[in-house]
């Protein structure tokens, strides 16, 4: 470490650990709070709503339920907690396709500050994460979209030593990007790929919010022109933090598409016990039974991924290995709620095929959640290379 | 195997099992991740294929490790003390597993899979006293192969619709039949057959449950042929043989329960772990060394396909660690385990066409190179992985009703008389 960054520290020693009882007690928490705050009805307004979220439920998220500040170092106003923790949370999320920060900041960006050891952007950035009055967000304009910077392939330049920077070019694609406080940016320094910090209000810092396939994960460009930016972590280290970052957020991701995926198996399970055609349920036909019982395995095949996953990344004992464990899980559960976002509109018929029913909300969230880091050409080659091939 | 301690003496029976093993076997040299490839027999077997003598052999082999087993308190860990057993969980069981798989020990499947495994555990629910005596300690000793006398070629799928008939005689019962798909009858000693004893009631209110001797007058064992090309199954035929009542299971008219659990067990064991060369093969390593032998380790396309195969083994492991996990912690496996059997049916079957893909056409014909024409073996065993043990249709249908609880389709043949059904095979009335 230089004495530009001094070493964080660290917190992955002290990792508390929630028991069974506990993650079964934090599910039904989030659950609850949801059902009351994030309906469908609640769900298309945000959607409907200038900056794509609802700024009281992500307040009373961060106030009333404390979740930005579970998985972080409490020496920096976390609780602590892993991702096997993190997971159960994003999973309900994911189930009610809840519009707002939460993965931007907190799996994005947060873990992006921790992984970089910057005890100084730590501190500026976290307590205010753990809080929920910061938001944030991390981009790796990589040409390829992969999230796997390397030296002369990113959108960005940084010119200058030392702490301070100034960024030039342009990141297309920012989760959260349009709303983010503070935007963390891989850009091309002098000793490659290099970690920033970007306030969202410096001069030469202009964003555009874009149309989105998923209505209810907002994205933005953001265009840098002579932006000052400051460093985070050390010069030209930038791509073992995204590592740690896409381990992470692949099992977060993978906890809330297994989230999106089971809401679909019982929207098309209680359909098909409900509408009679031929004078019968039609999830009486084997057809649609068997249809149903698919999407029952894949559900169940990928929860058990994602959950492999969160205990691999959080090096729980006679785990596998974290980087394979995340890219099966990653794969697996892309896969997974693709399939089942589709067969959900296919059980429902016509009337899934509407604008007014929600099928389409998890169809377009299902896609777009499988290409955010690169796609299957990406995530299937990056498997067989962390698992030595 | 983890032996963390969790108050069940867990650290205290693993050291003694790992004594027991030490004296009694030799560990494995190489763990089972390593390939040699191009080294060895060139064989992936799926369905033993061996010549009598061969297999003769390797059930005496067996039945000697069981005996051995059974001797030092490992050959059934989990039953009760008075029939032999040690009176340990299933825990247990599962930790003497993981230890013996690290050992070079003869494979016991001829006595486990079906005999300990099934019929074992049904003698155990319902037998009486006598029956539990006479032939469990027998069974679990390795003295005793049994085996399950219960499809028929009228009744697949709708076991309920067996036709085997039971009738009164005497003190005792005359069977008359045909049994079909019986692993392991050559060997057996003894067998669990389902008999309709009542054609007037409804299907699964006539059936009665009986050991039969396997050696006693009537009772025809016909190896029959599978598609793969050798005869691990049988043909039971049961002409007049005599059953004495004693060797009931359960109530007259009360077989349909005892075949309850008996499948609930056989769900149990099936779809496990992807162990044995088959499971070997289609394995990530094996598959690597394929792709590098055959000059495809940079081809996208068969990456591509491996990566797909390996993310859905990886996460069928994943799901039986989460099953052994919810184990532990005391839940007992529901109908969510037909999921593991489905995928561990459905991996198999992809890794032997993505091998056979890789080979190319020297799967065609026998051209003497290592490592091409052997994968035929698996590729003509595949299919049954998606029939035996119950049909892919038959989970799919257990999960979508007890798991999901999508309604039953109406039923057209569970209240009238099994004699008035539309039965195959037998001209309509």
């Amino acid at each position: 470490m230089s004495t530009s960054t001094a070493a964080m520290a660290d917190a992955d020693t002290t990792r508390a650990e929630a028991s069974d009882a506990e993650l079964t007690e934090l599910r039904t928490a989030v659950r609850d709070f949801l059902a009351s705050k994030a309906d469908e009805a609640a769900v298309r307004a945000a959607v409907d709503s200038e900056r794509g979220y609802d700024d009281k439920v992500w307040a009373q998220i961060a106030a009333e339920l404390g979740l930005p500040a579970l998985a972080l170092p409490t020496a920096y106003g976390g609780d602590g907690y892993g991702v096997v923790e993190l997971s159960v949370v994003i999973g309900e999320m994911g189930r009610v396709l809840l519009p707002s920060p939460f993965f931007s900041t907190v799996v994005l960006a947060a873990t992006a500050i921790v992984a970089s050891g910057d005890a100084g952007a730590a501190e500026r950035l976290l307590p205010g994460i753990a809080a929920g009055t910061t938001t944030a967000t991390l981009t790796v304009p990589d040409r390829a979209g992969s999230w796997e910077p390397a030296a002369g392939t990113l959108g960005i330049h940084a010119t200058g030593s030392g702490a301070e920077a100034v960024l030039e070019g342009s990141a297309p694609l920012v989760v959260e990007g349009g709303t983010a406080h503070v935007v963390l940016v891989v850009a091309d320094g002098p000793g490659g790929p290099t970690l920033y910090e970007v306030d969202a209000t410096a001069t030469g810092f202009a964003r555009t919010t874009l149309r989105t396939l998923d209505l209810t994960r907002r994205v933005a460009r953001i265009d840098f022109s002579a932006a000052p930016a400051r460093l985070v972590g050390e010069p030209g280290a930038a791509a073992s933090v995204v590592a740690r970052v896409l381990d992470v957020a692949t099992t977060a991701l993978a906890a809330e598409q297994v989230g999106g995926a089971r809401a679909c198996l019982q929207m098309a399970t209680a359909y098909a016990k409900e509408r009679m055609q031929f004078g019968r349920p039609i999830g009486s036909f084997q057809a649609v039974k068997h249809k149903c019982a698919d999407m029952l395995a894949r559900v169940q095949v990928a929860d058990a991924a994602a959950t492999e996953a969160a205990r691999a990344v959080d090096g729980v004992p006679g785990s596998p290995d974290p980087g394979v464990a995340a890219a099966v899980a990653h794969a697996v559960c892309s896969e997974a709620f693709m399939a089942v976002a589709a067969e959900n509109i296919q059980v429902h018929g016509g009337i899934g095929f509407t604008w007014e029913h929600p099928a389409h909300l998890y169809y377009r969230r299902a896609k777009a959640s499988q290409l955010l880091f690169g796609g299957p050409a990406v995530y299937y080659e990056r498997l067989l290379r962390r698992a030595g091939v | 195997m983890p032996s963390e301690p969790d108050g069940s003496g867990m650290d205290q029976f693993v050291a003694e099992a790992r004594a027991f093993l030490d004296e009694h076997a030799t560990r494995r040299a190489h763990t089972s991740d390593e390939v040699a490839w191009g080294e060895g027999e060139d064989r992936i077997t799926y369905f033993s294929t061996d010549p009598p003598e061969v297999e003769a052999a390797k059930v005496a082999a067996a039945k000697a490790w069981q005996k051995v087993r059974y001797d030092n308190g490992f050959g059934w860990i989990t039953g009760p003390p008075e029939f032999g057993g040690r009176g340990l969980s299933t825990l247990h069981d599962l930790v003497y597993d993981g230890l013996e798989a690290e050992y070079d020990v003869p494979d016991t499947g001829v006595l486990s899979l079906i005999g300990l495994g099934m019929i074992g555990p049904t003698i155990l629910a319902h037998g009486t006293e006598g029956l539990k005596r006479h032939y469990l300690p027998a069974m679990y000793a390795g003295d005793v192969i049994a085996c399950q006398l219960f499809s028929e070629p009228g009744a697949g799928s709708d076991l309920a619709g067996l036709a085997t008939r039971a009738v009164r005689d005497g003190d005792g019962w005359l069977l008359n039949g045909q049994k079909v798909w019986t692993s392991v009858a050559h060997h057996a000693a003894i067998g669990l057959a389902l008999c309709r004893t009542d054609p007037d009631k409804p299907k699964h209110k006539g059936i009665t449950a009986f050991l039969v001797d396997m050696s006693a007058p009537g009772v025809d064992v016909r190896p029959l042929r599978q598609m793969s090309g050798g005869a691990e199954f049988n043909e039971v035929f049961l002409t007049d043989v005599h059953v004495p009542d004693d060797h009931r299971l359960g109530p007259v008219d009360g077989g349909w329960g005892v075949a309850l659990t008996t499948l609930m067990n056989e769900r149990a064991s099936v779809g496990g772990e992807g162990a044995g060369a088959a499971g070997r093969a289609v394995a990530l390593p094996f598959l690597t060394e394929l792709l590098r032998a055959n000059g495809r380790l940079d081809d996208a396309a068969a990456r591509r396909r491996l990566a797909e195969l390996y993310a859905d083994q990886a996460a069928t492991e994943y799901l039986n660690h989460q099953a052994l996990r919810r184990f532990r912690a005391g839940e007992q496996p529901g109908p969510e385990a037909s999921v593991s059997k489905i995928m561990y049916g459905q991996n198999l079957t992809r890794g032997a066409h993505f091998a056979a893909e890789i080979v190319g056409p020297r799967l065609i014909a026998d051209t003497g190179e290592w490592g091409t024409f052997s994968w035929t073996e698996l590729l003509l065993a595949t299919p049954a992985l998606r029939i035996l043990g119950g049909t892919e249709e038959i989970m799919k249908n257990i999960l979508a009703e007890r798991v999901l609880g999508l309604p039953k389709e109406p039923s057209i043949d569970t209240k009238s008389p099994f004699r008035e059904l539309r039965r195959s095979g037998r001209a309509e009335a």
